[in-house]
């Protein structure tokens, strides 16, 4: 039997995506290769699986499910996720895997110097983040939930979220049956964060492949993330790691750990940070470092979230809570030559018609 | 929704009296010049802005030789993918011109496989190329200038001027030849600066600052000032109008009289050049120095002399600045791209030469054409020197050759077009500024950037702006700053008199001729124009806030408006208009009264 609890710095990066789901996976296979990344722990694609059969709830989803086919009307889908979500987010998890969960986090807890220490609460599918399937921004998060019983919560949470009316549609369309992409999940210690952002080791907008292109914001990545607050953006050229640009922008809004609620929520930004530039040299060549070991590591471009710890000093790396492939790429757009070539420029420009 | 602009009022076999336009005796490559036909109205025909007066009969000599001769042949001899050259309709004596459209795909193909092995040596020998084609022009240019027209008879008249024209033609087939691949290679440098996300109006800077035959001729000017200034002429300047100043000179003595010697060796090195392009009908500053006089005086009105060493040293300064500043964006992959692009577009230099060139053939290689009509006119009895340019080639060959005497009806025939050229000078300011069916887009680079035809130009010209109430126009951001003064609309550079320091000059488009003006205007508005017009170039050596390209400027601003131009964001704005101006309405020039 596979174990319910994976570490991710104790499982074999060759496995780890099978077991711990595409996003969860990606984060072990790391530290090897000298990223850092958050400790933490899944609860497996497996112990999903067995909750499944054991508490009954496959003949639930499949009765539920069974009548959807990719012609299925919205209110058909709608009803149908609003019955599995109930179940999956009711029904008990049996004292043996909760038991394991709990026991995990405390263990966490210690390593990270704390007790009931926040946590964030991921969902890593199998087979999400595929180059035809990406399920983008699909499948639920928690950031800063504290104490077990939160955590178990959050946990039945991210397993809900695989039947978002939207997850189903989208299975739906794509031909993919919910069987095959079972629910892992991460429970990963919360990184308090003096800014976060995204990195692109290829330009979203253009697909050059030539520059890093980062966005930040002060505190914690959701803000970035849910495109509540327009970030600083930054480029970086590759070759020399020479910064290209660098926009400051007017930051309106930070993600903030609430204390109280036990949990990360957006705020007004404090009036001293709205127009500061958030990161300096030092920290720009760290983000960079750190995503173009991910594309060296993959042969491809990336982009992933990444979090600048507060207490980190000059020289340490930055930390990489999330890495996938580029979606976007340059295919299909006129690609600009290499070198000078003035008849192939003019005919680019000049004559095009 | 498709614009059509009618092109019925120009529709006529009726054109200079006793004159019914047959296209035989002209040479042209692909398309003649002509007059109007309805069928024109299916393409875009926009005004040409180089001659606001109109054409005369000799003077459409130009049309046939120089445009559509002169770009048909370089535009299938490079070739030009996508188009044949540009081809001209006569509106009276106007002239209103249009591309010549390649639409197989498969030509343009094969098109685009020719010039590819074209091009890039070209580029390359640029120098070299450019270096033969002056030595051939200056040549022939010493010849006429040699030839002692008075000694020839009428019969070697007749021959020195079939010689002139065929001079003047192949100085615009070398014009049209080194225009085309310039641009072409402009323009694509230009297009790649802006994907690579380089602010398109710093695009100009990376290539000014290089000295050029016109910039040489004005910095001559200001030191003729200098020395008029150091000899204590000004009040015979202030005194006297432009025509008058030499004779008051030569009777005033002493300093006058050496400093008359000075003007005189200045106008021998720089004075063989017309008042504007390429027209047969203008005299050259040294057959009528006014201008040149003028110019010294209006000069004479700044307190300071016009300092073209700091001038051009800032020019420099901007430049590397520029450079810098673009190159610091780039990745270092872009940078070797860019800094190709920049070699090679500083070895064969668009901006450069699209002032320069202007020197050897566009302000004079119609003079030895004038000269011969002048001497065949003295010959033949004329009742004035340019009462020749009046006639037709056919005509003028008849009268040279004693086919035709020119009492035989000539005579009065010019007298008639004379009025009919001046007819059309005064519709000029009212004419439509394009016909035909105006497109969306206009997709020839060469149309865009020379001519300003833009998707704004288009969209002002279609009608939409045209009602005379827009008190805020928009155009190219053609040389930043912001400039305000009291509006100058002026439809001819022969107006240049009326343009006091510190005023905007408003206008169609400029050229070389209007040059000495920015040394003391405030800011430029043109109708016409992209980056690369010569108000452009000349706005940003001379650091004169300058948007082109407003379509129609010369009809919504009236003379005498105060108006503020913002040449870094394109924008003019009306800011009070003339009537509520303290002192009331300055005069209004001719042309006006409809605004």
């Amino acid at each position: 039997m596979l174990d319910a609890i994976a570490w991710l710095d104790a499982t074999d990066p060759q496995r780890a995506i099978r077991a711990c789901g595409a996003k969860m996976g990606g984060l072990a296979e790391l530290p090897p290769i000298g990223v850092r990344v958050p400790q933490g722990f899944a609860v497996t694609a497996d112990a999903y699986r067995r909750h499944c059969v054991k508490t009954g709830l496959d003949e639930v989803i499949d009765a539920a499910l069974g009548g959807l086919d990719s012609d299925a009307e919205a209110a058909g889908i709608e009803t149908a996720a609003r019955a599995v979500q109930a179940e999956l987010t009711s029904r008990d998890m049996g004292a043996d895997l909760a038991e394991l969960i709990t026991g995990a986090y405390e263990e966490l807890s210690l390593r990270c110097l704390g007790v009931n220490v926040p946590v964030a609460v991921r969902s890593s599918a199998i087979g999400e983040d595929s180059a035809t399937a990406s399920f983008a921004g699909m499948f639920d998060t928690y950031l800063g939930v504290c104490g077990g019983d939160l955590v178990l919560e959050a946990v039945r949470r991210c397993w809900a979220s695989l039947f978002s009316a939207r997850a189903i549609a989208y299975r739906l369309r794509a031909g993919l049956h919910h069987w095959d992409m079972p629910m892992a999940v991460g429970v990963l210690e919360l990184i308090h964060a003096q800014a976060s952002g995204v990195a692109f080791s290829a330009s979203p907008v253009t697909g050059k492949t030539d520059r890093v292109v980062i966005e930040t914001n002060w505190g914690w990545g959701e803000a970035v993330v849910m495109g509540l607050v327009t970030p600083d953006h930054i480029e970086v050229g590759k070759a020399d790691g020479r910064t290209l640009r660098y926009r400051v922008a007017a930051k309106k809004v930070i993600s903030v750990f609430d204390y109280a609620a036990g949990g990360v929520v957006q705020g007004d930004m404090p009036a001293w940070l709205v127009d500061r530039r958030v990161l300096d040299d030092e920290q720009i060549a760290a983000v960079v470092e750190a995503v173009l070991a991910v594309e060296r590591y993959y042969g491809y471009p990336v982009d992933v979230e990444w979090v600048l710890d507060k207490y980190r000093r000059a020289g340490e790396p930055v930390c990489i809570v999330q890495s996938r492939p580029v979606t976007v790429t340059s295919a299909g757009t006129d690609p600009m030559p290499t070198t000078w070539d003035p008849f192939a420029i003019a005919t680019k420009y000049a004559f095009k018609r | 929704m498709t614009t059509v602009i009618p092109v019925d009022e120009f529709v006529t076999d009726e054109w200079y009296p006793g004159f019914k336009p047959g296209y035989g005796h002209a040479s042209w490559y692909v398309d003649p010049v002509k007059t109007f036909s309805k069928e024109d109205e299916k393409a875009f025909w926009f005004l040409d802005f180089h001659w606001p007066r109109g054409l005369t009969p000799m003077g459409l000599i130009w049309n046939e030789d120089g445009y559509n001769w002169g770009t048909q042949l370089a535009a299938e001899q490079m070739p030009l993918p996508p188009g044949r050259g540009i081809t001209t309709r006569l509106g009276g004596t106007h002239t209103y011109a249009s591309s010549i459209p390649v639409t197989d795909p498969r030509e343009i193909g094969q098109r685009a496989r020719r010039l590819e092995h074209y091009l890039p040596p070209f580029l390359q020998n640029f120098e070299d190329i450019w270096g033969r084609m002056r030595e051939e022009v200056n040549e022939s240019w010493d010849y006429f200038r040699g030839v002692d027209l008075s000694a020839l008879s009428l019969e070697d008249l007749r021959e020195n001027l079939i010689q002139a024209r065929q001079y003047h033609k192949r100085a615009f087939e070398i014009h049209f030849q080194v225009m085309y691949p310039l641009l072409a290679n402009y323009v694509g440098f230009y297009g790649m600066c802006t994907e690579l996300g380089l602010d398109p109006s710093q695009i100009g800077k990376f290539l000014q600052g290089y000295d050029t035959k016109i910039m040489e001729t004005d910095r001559e000017l200001w030191r003729l000032t200098a020395a008029a200034r150091a000899a204590g002429l000004e009040p015979v300047f202030a005194a006297h109008e432009p025509d008058g100043i030499r004779a008051a000179l030569a009777a005033h003595g002493g300093s006058a009289g050496t400093w008359l010697t000075r003007l005189d060796d200045f106008l021998q090195v720089y004075g063989w050049r017309t008042e504007g392009p390429a027209d047969i009908a203008l005299p050259s500053w040294t057959e009528d120095p006014a201008p040149v006089l003028e110019m010294i005086k209006t000069f004479l009105q700044k307190d300071t002399d016009h300092d073209f060493e700091a001038a051009r040293a800032a020019a420099v300064e901007e430049r590397e600045t520029a450079v810098d500043a673009a190159r610091s964006v780039l990745t270092l992959e872009e940078q070797r791209l860019f800094d190709g692009g920049l070699a090679s577009c500083r070895a064969a230099n668009f901006p450069w030469w699209q002032d320069d060139h202007n020197f050897y053939i566009d302000l004079r290689v119609m003079l030895p054409m004038r000269w011969a009509c002048h001497a065949i006119a003295d010959r033949v009895g004329a009742g004035h020197p340019d009462d020749t340019l009046y006639l037709f080639w056919e005509e003028i060959m008849d009268v040279s050759s004693g086919r035709r005497r020119y009492d035989a009806g000539l005579r009065s025939l010019v007298e008639q077009r004379k009025q009919y050229f001046d007819y059309w000078l005064h519709r000029r300011p009212s004419l439509p500024k394009v016909v035909g069916t105006i497109p969306e887009l206009v997709n020839d680079p060469i149309l865009i950037e020379i001519f300003g035809l833009n998707s704004h130009f288009l969209q002002v010209v279609a009608g939409a702006d045209s009602g005379g109430q827009a008190k805020v126009l928009t155009g190219v951001p053609a040389s930043k700053g912001v400039g305000r003064g009291i509006a100058r609309v002026l439809h001819d550079p022969g107006m240049l008199h009326r343009l006091s320091p510190g005023e905007v000059l408003v206008c169609e488009s400029t050229s070389p001729n209007w040059t000495p003006a920015f040394a003391k205007i405030a800011a430029c508005i043109c109708d016409g124009g992209g980056t690369l017009s010569h108000a452009a170039i000349v706005g940003r050596e001379y650091r004169v806030p300058t948007v082109t390209g407003v379509g129609v400027a010369t009809l919504l601003i009236a003379d005498g408006d105060e108006v503020e131009v913002n040449g870094t964001s394109g924008q003019v704005t009306v800011l009070r208009p003339a009537a509520a101006l303290p002192g009331g309405m300055p005069p209004a020039p001719a042309g006006q009264e409809g605004d």
